[in-house]
């Protein structure tokens, strides 16, 4: 995209979210400095952004690895919701070896994450059944067990409330700096991030990958594995949802708990592609979209702004760029 | 100029789509009471001459004139209002409902609301009407036979009782005793006083069906004559374009290369899926080429994908001696296969990776980490060595020209030397000199050792290929003919005829 494109997604995006706020009877002009101090004014602040990150910056790397191989996974909310249960399962059978605990999730998340992907990968390469359609039954599916488990098998027995039990204090990944809620959940995020694109880009296998996901048939008459590419991106992509629950647990919340997300999933497809279905975009506008969600309440509390208003502005930025993009119809 | 006796007429109709003049000045007549052939070659305009007639398109100049009144341009609801009605080269029909349903959808005077017991009466009545054998009113269009799903679309449009029918290839998809019956249909129709417009590439079927027609080349109209007045061979050398072509410089040949040697490619008992006639017996030695020559829709577009690994097939494939199994490209390039497809913009080429990209796509250089350098440099080179024109390696596959997308191609597939080169239509859509430039290279390849199968549907490609040739009409491959026969035996063979 050219760079006046950009400009003008940026500017439709500000102009539009600016006539959101004077319609809630606020300042722009405040509000948008409420929610830059809630988002990065202070260490807290920049902590938050980057906590809630982690996940989005990951499921965003999932979309991205499984777009482009033109797998269309819409279940990294399911897988991401797998990784956390995994996660809660695991962690806690460690109670006094806090490495053997985070080892375990950090093993467990990810695994869970394929295996959730994996029935979605086989019917659509065995029986045809679209992915899109697939996965987002199986985001249900997910939900549900997350719901069945913390009222079961994994119930906390001596809490009040359906939670599972949590992994010991010294398990948790401690934060970065004093004060903040960053962990190193996030470096490794970026660090998976920062391979993705590499792969991508410099390695046989990513030019594999690219040309599987843009021209399938071409891909398949020239000998690539088609097959086995598309169905290693389908669950390498659940892999690093289900890592990006994992971590949810292993830094923030240390259970499992109903509703466990609000959707860090499809936010994350959001994300991957605002930042045009490439690992670095994807990972910026997630880093935007934590930022966001981290100054909202900031936003409510110094300008009057209903804090849902922030979680509008990522979807009108990709309704811009989409627009931008789009152009007229053929014909 | 005017016909006033015409039941459709078309007038200096002119189409371009943007910088392809598709129609540039074409004339349609039709009678009242006739059975209308319109032949031309691939690309000549017949398709967007008809989607005139109809009202789908809109011409850039020109008139239609239906019973000599004017129709308003671009005005489908006019156009079926006046009594056209075009049945399209690929059915519209709702393959998941049933067939029942197909009919009362495409029924104008169908009522809002029917019961069941209506539309179930609605196929049998026009059964009995029409006399085509329409399958039970409950099936699903999708599982009935092609056959029987042309007869559906037929009866659809008749339903109306169109004063003009016309029908865009209708028989590519019949046998032999499906064509009859059609025909025997539309007979019984323009005796009536209703006149049917025939689009067919086979010139036996206009010889024994029609009573005149039309020939378009490029866009213009080139013969309008009635069929008692006019040969097979005076209108197949019309459509191959005349005698011109015969003087024309022949190929260099390539030189089979003597001693016994396993065949670079031996097919037994092949059938591709969607193929319709016999299964295909034949073998390309090592060192020579081998040209399947065929209008469209007879099949050897698909022996080629087939043998590719890329259209699922039955029957046994062997390259150099080693059996691939059908419909496994990787087994197929494990055995020293290499493949030009039909459409190469989408089996051939990757159009949003670069060229450099595209031609290393298997192995680039570099074990783990491509060696970009390295990958800059060999592809630079042989960009140059195949004479692909474009702004360096670093340039997006999808920018190029027709013309050098395929020499791009033919860079990746001919090196490293192949076995066997399966070549789907390779210069369609070229111009001469690229054609030219292309066929060069696969004589080349031929000369240099590999086995060389060619698909075409252009008997003067085959002809310059100077390779034998073998006929496939319907899925059934005629004897290998020397690259010495006459455009007009090929043609006739094309059309389905023996000499």
């Amino acid at each position: 995209m050219r760079p006046a494109a950009v400009a003008a997604v940026a500017a439709g995006t500000l102009a539009a979210a600016a006539l959101l706020v004077l319609a809630a009877g606020a300042s722009p002009a405040d509000a948008f400095v409420a929610l830059l101090r809630g988002a990065v004014g202070s260490s807290a602040a920049l902590g938050e952004t980057l906590a809630r990150s982690t996940g989005l910056v990951l499921t965003a790397l999932g979309a991205v690895v499984a777009f482009r191989a033109g797998v269309l996974n819409i279940g990294l909310e399911g897988q991401f919701l797998a990784g956390a249960a995994a996660a809660a399962a695991a962690g806690p059978l460690f109670p006094d070896a806090p490495l053997a605990a985070r080892a375990a999730v950090l093993l467990a998340a990810p695994l869970a994450g394929a295996l959730q992907a994996a029935p979605a990968a086989w019917l659509a390469e065995r029986r045809q059944v679209p992915a899109v359609l697939s996965t987002i039954l199986l985001n249900l599916v997910a939900a549900a067990g997350v719901t069945w488990l913390v009222r079961g098998p994994l119930r906390d027995p001596s809490g009040d409330y359906p939670q599972s039990r949590a992994l010991a204090d010294a398990a948790l990944l401690p934060p970065l700096a004093g004060g903040s809620r960053a962990t190193a959940a996030i470096l490794l995020a970026l660090l998976l991030a920062a391979a993705g694109a590499f792969l991508l880009a410099r390695t046989p296998l990513g030019l594999a990958l690219r040309a599987v996901g843009e021209a399938p048939r071409a891909a398949r008459a020239a000998g690539l594995p088609d097959v086995g590419l598309r169905v290693g991106a389908f669950l390498s992509s659940g892999a690093l949802a289900g890592l990006a629950g994992g971590l949810e647990v292993l830094a923030v919340t240390g259970r499992l708990y109903d509703p466990f997300t609000a959707g860090v999933g499809y936010t994350g497809i959001t994300a991957a592609l605002l930042g045009g279905m490439s690992t670095i975009g994807g990972a910026a506008s997630a880093l935007l979209f934590a930022a966001l969600g981290a100054g909202s309440s900031a936003l409510q509390r110094d300008a009057g702004v209903p804090s849902s208003l922030a979680s509008i502005v990522p979807a009108l930025a990709v309704l811009a760029l989409l627009l931008a993009r789009g152009g007229r119809r053929e014909r | 100029m005017s016909d006033p006796g015409a039941a459709l007429e078309l007038n200096g109709i002119r189409k371009a789509f943007g910088p392809v003049t598709a129609l540039d000045g074409a004339r349609l007549t039709i009678r009242p009471g006739e059975l209308h052939a319109l032949l031309g070659e691939n690309g000549a305009g017949k398709s967007t001459l008809v989607a005139i007639a109809a009202g789908l398109l809109r011409a850039d100049a020109g008139e239609v004139r239906r019973d000599g009144r004017l129709l308003p341009a671009a005005d489908a609801r006019a156009a079926r209002r006046a009594g056209i009605a075009l049945l399209p080269q690929h059915d519209l029909l709702v393959e998941a409902a049933t067939v029942a349903d197909n009919l009362a959808l495409l029924d104008p005077a169908a009522p809002l609301i029917e019961s069941a017991g209506a539309r179930r009466a609605r196929v049998l009545r026009l059964e009995g009407r029409l006399g085509l054998e329409l399958g039970p009113p409950g099936a699903r269009v999708g599982e009935l036979p092609v056959g029987v799903r042309q007869r559906i679309a037929v009866a659809a449009v008749l339903q109306s009782d169109p004063g003009v029918l016309v029908l865009d290839e209708p028989t590519a998809v019949l046998s032999p005793q499906e064509t009859s019956a059609l025909f025997r249909s539309l007979r019984a129709r323009v005796a009536t006083g209703r006149a049917v417009l025939l689009i067919t590439h086979r010139l036996a079927e206009v010889f024994e069906g029609a009573n005149r027609l039309t020939l378009l080349s490029r866009g213009r109209t080139l013969l309008e004559a009635e069929v008692s007045s006019t040969t097979p061979e005076a209108v197949g050398a019309l459509l191959l374009g005349g005698a011109e072509v015969s003087s024309r410089s022949r190929a260099l040949r390539p030189e089979p290369s003597d001693g016994e040697r396993l065949p670079a490619l031996a097919v037994e008992d092949l059938l591709p899926a969607g193929a319709t006639g016999p299964p295909a017996f034949f073998s390309v030695p090592a060192g020579t080429a081998l040209t399947l020559l065929a209008v469209d829709g007879n099949g050897a577009d698909l022996l080629g994908s087939a043998i590719a690994g890329v259209r699922p097939a039955r029957g046994r494939i062997r390259l150099a001696g080693r059996p691939v199994p059908p419909g496994d490209p990787r087994a197929f390039r494990a055995a020293g296969g290499a493949f030009i497809p039909a459409d190469r913009r989408a089996e051939g080429l990757v159009p949003g990776l670069s060229l450099a990209e595209n031609l290393f796509l298997r192995r680039p250089p570099g074990r783990f980490v491509i060696d970009r350098a390295a990958l800059a440099a060999a592809a630079d080179e042989r960009l140059r060595r195949f004479g692909v024109r474009a702004r360096g390696p670093g340039a997006e596959a999808g920018e190029l020209s027709g013309g050098n997308q395929q020499k791009l191609l033919l860079a990746r597939e001919l090196e490293p030397l192949p076995r066997l080169l399966v070549a789907v239509h390779p210069t369609r859509g070229l111009d001469l000199a690229s054609s030219s430039d292309v066929r060069a290279r696969l004589l080349d390849a031929a000369r240099a050792g590999a086995g060389v199968l060619v698909a075409t549907a252009d008997p003067e490609e085959a002809l310059e290929l100077g390779a034998p040739i073998r006929v496939v009409y319907r899925g059934a491959l005629s004897p290998p003919l020397a690259a010495t026969t006459t455009l007009a035996e090929l043609g006739l063979r094309m059309a389905g005829l023996e000499p």
